[in-house]
């Protein structure tokens, strides 16, 4: 099949671009670490893969329940578990490159120098895009302190700038009562895209009544899926009312309808992740679709299909 | 053991029905090569946000037939139920690690719905000449699912277990069933210094190891560390696993 799904996200500014096959990214935390899923999904359809969120040392995540099923959605509470940057530079980044994966190096810390440390790691290894995780709402402290106030997210953003010379995403948290002052923050402090939006805070409870009981269970984290969507839809939209960089976005995409919604609202590329789990093989079944519906309708390419989106 | 290629399988169910109270037996044909006796599939369930893990209780590879055994829980057993003849079915497979087959005398036990597993370990057991005793435990007589060499009703299927493993001299026991159960074996296991392979389960989200959502503890090498349920497991040894 020809592809005609090719995309480049640019940030005009600089000119620091960065291309994948297809415009679908499949999202952190939803794919591990490199080709957990080659048996489940055509990879020659596979944008780039956004990887587990990266930390500097490696941690085991939260203790208990960490996953609750809503209708049409999730609540995750997993706590960053992930093996550490140095064993990820040492045991799943060769794989990466032996498989032809392009992907998003997914990071988050504690403190503004455990970012600087990882940009830093992440430039010496050529890794071509990193994104920043300033929104992860299940760990006890830094990440989202870091994405939710301007000043200090753009002081973030200008030091990981510093120390890193490839695509530089940043990825925002939903969970603010305004995020324009946080996504010009971004823009200023030299980020080359937005990736939004992040898990909406949420807490899932069920209530059974069995042998003259109540058993009650409940988790508190962040929810995703096709529930969100909405809130995701408006967040980037006020996203690029502010900046001009491109958005990846992200937020209960399920269908091809809602890759056009997303479109329209904004986006630029598109990252998949609760759906992932739904259906292994979704972030290649879309890209198929996409590009057939382009080629069907005598589209020139992904980006004439978005200008018409946005334009007609 | 052989391995067989992991996939995305459309099948169509060839059979499906009634084998106890609220208990269905599906019999499934599909693309898929095999599968080891602990390893599972998971199933796209409309409307639901997570695919529901299903032991698979035989495999006949002949007619590339995939049975599951369920117990009616909520709405994915609920619409498993209702598929009839001809109907499709998507799911991802054959899913976790599955129990290893040693050549030693081998106890098996199932307590409830986790007979399932049990069964298509006793066949491949069976097949491969390992002397084996299996042991099914159920809450009453209208929840029983055949197949056992001796079935427990009401009360526990533990309750005579350690009679057993001395009797019939058991080397290893493999089990599947609710926690409590396992828990217990495991301790049973350790007091009679032989090992337990158990078959745990936990609430999936990717099943295939990368969300870490049904992540146990274990203990190896005298150091906790993680480990998932969908791809470690859902086998492990019960003496490596840390219970709450």
């Amino acid at each position: 099949m020809e592809l005609k799904i090719k995309t480049t996200l640019i940030n005009k500014k600089t000119n620091n671009s960065i291309s994948f096959k297809t415009p679908i990214i499949t999202a952190s935390g939803t794919y591990g670490y490199n080709n957990e899923f080659e048996d489940f999904i055509d990879l020659d359809f596979l944008g780039a893969i956004s990887t587990k969120g990266i930390t500097l040392e490696k941690r085991l995540g939260n203790e208990g329940e960490r996953i609750f099923e809503l209708k049409g959605g999730m609540i995750n509470r997993i706590g960053l578990e992930n093996v550490g940057i140095e064993a990820f530079i040492k045991d799943k980044l060769p794989l990466l490159k032996e498989k032809n994966i392009d992907f998003l190096l997914n990071i988050a810390g504690s403190s503004i120098d455990d970012y600087i440390k990882l940009a830093s790691c992440a430039d010496e290894n050529n890794i071509k895009a990193l994104e920043v995780n300033v929104s992860c709402p299940n760990v006890s402290h830094g990440c989202l302190e870091f994405g939710l106030n301007p000043d200090i997210l753009h002081e973030l953003t200008l030091k990981i700038r510093k120390n890193y010379g490839g695509f530089l995403i940043v990825k925002l948290s939903p969970n603010t009562s305004d995020i324009k002052p946080l996504a010009l923050a971004c823009e200023e402090g030299g980020a080359d895209c937005i990736s939004a939006i992040n898990t909406l805070r949420g807490l899932g409870i069920n209530v059974q009544y069995e042998n003259n009981k109540f058993y009650k269970k409940s988790v508190e984290g962040g929810v995703s899926g096709s529930l969100i969507k909405p809130s995701a839809l408006y967040m980037i939209k006020q996203i690029k009312q502010v900046v001009s960089i491109p958005v990846i976005g992200m937020g209960g995409i399920l269908t091809l309808d809602d890759l056009f919604e997303f479109i329209y609202a904004g986006a630029d590329a598109f990252e998949i992740g609760t759906a992932n789990f739904m259906k292994p093989s979704l972030a290649s079944d879309l890209a198929k679709e996409l590009n057939e519906f382009i080629i069907k309708n005598e589209f020139k390419n992904f980006d004439d299909l978005k200008e018409r989106i946005r334009n007609d | 053991m052989e391995k067989y290629k992991k996939g995305n399988f459309k099948g169509k169910i060839n059979s499906s029905g009634q084998i106890a109270l609220d208990t269905y037996k599906l019999e499934i044909i599909s693309d898929l090569q095999g599968a080891k006796p602990g390893q599972f599939i998971s199933v796209l369930c409309p409307e639901k946000t997570f695919r529901r893990p299903f032991s698979i209780s035989n495999f006949d590879s002949k007619k590339h037939l995939l049975t599951i055994l369920f117990k009616l829980k909520g709405d994915g057993t609920n619409y498993l139920k209702n598929l009839k003849k001809g109907d499709d079915i998507e799911f991802s497979a054959p899913l976790g690690n599955g129990f290893e087959l040693l050549n030693k005398n081998s106890l098996l036990v199932g307590a409830g719905i986790g007979i399932a597993p049990m069964l298509f370990l006793k066949k491949e057991l069976d097949s491969n000449n390992i002397k084996n005793y299996l042991m099914g435990g159920f809450k009453s007589k209208e929840e029983v699912i055949e197949g056992s060499d001796e079935t427990v009703i009401g009360g526990s299927v533990l309750d005579n277990i350690e009679k057993i493993i001395d009797e019939k001299q058991i080397e290893i026991i493999y089990s599947c069933g609710p926690l409590i159960v396992l828990k217990l074996l495991s301790q049973i296991a350790k007091k009679k210094n032989i090992p337990s392979y158990l078959a745990m389960e936990r609430v999936m989200a990717c099943s295939l190891g990368v969300c870490r959502g049904c992540v146990i503890k274990l203990l190896k090498n005298n150091e906790e560390q993680n480990a998932s349920v969908c791809k470690d497991g859902p086998v492990f040894l019960g003496s490596e696993i840390i219970w709450n």
